[in-house]
């Protein structure tokens, strides 16, 4: 059954977690992602679900890191400092090997910052955040439908993988509205998880859900799985949309929010004859690294939009190589770049170059 | 024994102009509190209703030293701000009497910074912290919290068929802290201002930690018209739901007899959060909150040897 409908997009990623067959939710209050829990909270009874609200973001996530264990498809959701409060628990998941995702509606920081939409959190979300060699999967939706889609994207990922997927939005993305159908999810793809610790009744031998390492070098060796797994993560499931990049003399690379800024910029920008393309990484992690290397082998000069003071722009540069000029244009601590604002920069770097 | 009109001849230490709700409790709950101190006073406080209507940057209301702390470490922040005065006043650099208040919501301390709150209160700093309960997270949206009563509606405790509001009654932090055998321990409501001054007082003249656990009923997640804080606030008291009592190193005292002990049905009935508990096929839950309240009542009369 499709039903198309108009949603928040807190919302949506409920639904769409629903949908995609997540039975558990553990979270706690955080502006501007309260729509999330409180949809789980009547929504996960009317499925057979369960949601708990813990009395801290350490409680929230670490119920998820036991409900994952036992092999349920779990989630939680915070905004930027519950994310970082979440960081210790999301560690020893990614050690643990625990499928699970994990939501930020990130918004303005550092310390208690603001409650308006922001995208400082992209080197916490993509570098790990926690202790130790790791990293999270991270979708990053730039539409409400896809706060609903890319939750059954993640969950699949995350279960695939046995590695914590984070959906990373921004305070703009889960407040605003937005028609979104809704479909029916036939394979949910839950693949058997032996692992998950499910009573070991029938003679299998015992499962342990753990990241330590203590004997000689086994911790060095759990690594190098995780790192082999990691390298096939990044083989496969590179994500990204371009358009008009072909005969573009300036790309503009955005993400999320800022990319349907972007994208409004770039098509005002070719009305007045500029050639201007866009390029958005859909997933964070692993980053279209290949694909922008060949767009500036190809000699196209980028101009990264973001709604921080620049941290997707550093991967842009190692991308880029040194090979083409990387411009950066940023609104940031809850400010949002408004479209006139990126097409005037575009307009001063494609004056300034003589490109037309 | 404070007297009012000494009291407004004092500085205000929290300036008008805040952006609280109209009707809410919690700058009252503060302006008492610091004006009971004939100290100069350093403030912390956890995020929350309080901290975001009253700092919002570029603007203060405080008028007095404030600090800022995230949602779990109230009392963590003043310890440190304590030990640091401590350590000044020992080398010679500072020598006046300074009292310290921390201050957080029912969240912020029944919840999330119950852990930093014990720590606080078992090393033993010289500090006072306030908890202004409104039983819920009011800052994000009314969530539930381990503060709110049994039966109450809130976004995460939705009211529907299946379950009517929140399932577990209300943890009773007061008795807690009691437990931690600091010297001061009080329950106060925000409607018995002179109750309340005078525990500020007997908690800030203590050598030792002291907690105060205070009612401060918000309009908006209970729902009653604004004008109706503080005589729910007292009627909390009257009801027995929240009576007022007091621990001095470990002697249990009830502080506030109502002349009139009314029904907690009659308390609930104003406030739109319990409407769906009236309603007919809900009458075990209406039981169960007077057992619970009869139960609690016995308790604390035997705790202060009244039983």
């Amino acid at each position: 059954m499709v039903e198309r409908v108009m949603m928040k997009g807190n919302e949506a990623i409920a639904e769409g977690a629903i949908r995609a067959g997540c039975r558990f939710f553990f979270g706690y209050p955080i502006t501007p992602q309260n729509e999330i829990p409180e949809y789980m909270s009547r929504r996960m009874p009317e499925v057979g679900g369960t949601f708990i609200q813990a009395e801290s973001e350490v409680s929230a996530i670490n119920m998820v890191y036991g409900a994952g264990g036992a092999g349920a498809r779990v989630m939680t959701s915070s905004s930027s400092p519950g994310i970082s409060l979440k960081m210790e628990g999301i560690s020893y998941i990614a050690g643990a090997e625990v499928p699970c995702v994990i939501v930020n509606v990130s918004r303005g920081g550092p310390g208690l910052g603001g409650l308006s939409p922001s995208q400082a959190d992209y080197f916490q979300a993509t570098k790990g955040g926690g202790h130790g060699d790791y990293r999270l999967i991270v979708f990053a939706p730039s539409t409400v439908q896809e706060c609903l889609d890319m939750m059954f994207d993640a969950f699949v990922a995350t279960d695939k993988y046995r590695n914590p997927a984070m959906v990373l939005a921004d305070g703009l993305l889960g407040q605003m509205m937005e028609p979104v159908t809704l479909h029916e999810i036939t394979d949910l793809k839950i693949p058997p998880k032996p692992w998950a610790t499910t009573g070991a009744t029938g003679g299998r031998p015992l499962n342990l859900i753990n990241s330590l390492g203590l004997v000689g070098e086994e911790l060095e060796r759990i690594n190098q799985r995780i790192q082999a797994k990691y390298r096939e993560i990044e083989a496969n499931e590179v994500r990204f949309e371009e358009e008009n990049t072909a005969d573009a003399d300036l790309v503009l690379v955005a993400y999320g929010t800022s990319a349907r800024i972007a994208r409004a910029a770039a098509n005002k920008a070719r009305i007045q004859g500029k050639k201007v393309g866009i390029f958005r990484p859909v997933t964070l992690w692993p980053f279209p690294y290949q694909q922008l290397t060949d767009l500036a082998k190809a000699g196209k000069r980028f101009l990264v939009v973001e709604m921080s003071v620049g941290q997707m722009v550093e991967d842009v540069r190692l991308a880029a190589g040194g090979l083409v000029s990387v411009d950066f244009y940023g609104r940031f601590n809850g400010a949002i770049p408004s479209v006139t604002e990126v097409y005037n920069e575009v307009m001063k770097l494609t004056s300034k170059q003589g490109v037309a | 024994m404070a007297n009012i009109k000494e009291l407004t001849k004092k500085n205000e230490p929290l300036s008008g102009g805040h952006r609280a709700c109209a009707g809410c409790a919690a700058p009252v709950v503060v302006r008492q509190a610091l004006l009971a101190s004939d100290k100069p006073v350093v403030v912390g406080s956890a995020t929350g209703c309080l901290e975001v209507t009253t700092t919002i940057f570029p603007y203060t209301a405080w008028n007095v030293p404030f600090i800022h702390n995230a949602f779990e470490n109230s009392a963590a922040n003043v310890s440190g701000v304590e030990t640091a005065y401590r350590a000044l006043k020992k080398r010679g650099s500072f020598d006046k009497e300074v009292n310290f208040i921390a201050f957080g919501g029912d969240g912020g301390t029944y919840d999330i910074g119950l852990q930093s709150l014990s720590g606080a209160m078992e090393r033993g700093h010289r500090m006072l912290y306030i908890c202004y309960d409104n039983g819920a997270y009011m800052n994000t949206g009314i969530q539930r919290s381990s503060a709110t009563p049994f039966g109450a509606n809130t976004t995460t405790s939705p009211a529907g068929k299946k379950i009517p509001g929140k399932t577990q009654f209300k943890k009773d932090l007061t008795k807690i802290i009691a437990a931690h055998n600091v010297p001061y321990v009080a329950q106060a409501s925000v409607g018995y201002w002179n109750d309340f001054i005078t525990k500020v007082q007997k908690a800030l003249a203590t050598d030792g930690p002291s907690f105060i656990n205070v009612l401060s009923p918000c309009r908006l997640g209970w729902g009653f018209p604004p004008e109706e804080t503080m005589e729910i606030a007292r009627q909390a008291v009257a009801c027995r739901i929240w009576p007022l009592y007091e621990v001095i190193n470990g002697t249990w005292k009830i502080t506030f007899q109502p002349k009139e002990v009314t029904s907690p049905l009659d308390w609930m009935k104003k406030q739109t959060r319990f409407r769906h508990v009236f309603q007919p096929g809900n009458e075990s839950i209406l039981q169960k909150v007077e057992e619970q309240v009869e139960k609690e009542w016995q308790e604390l009369l035997r705790q202060c040897g009244q039983a």
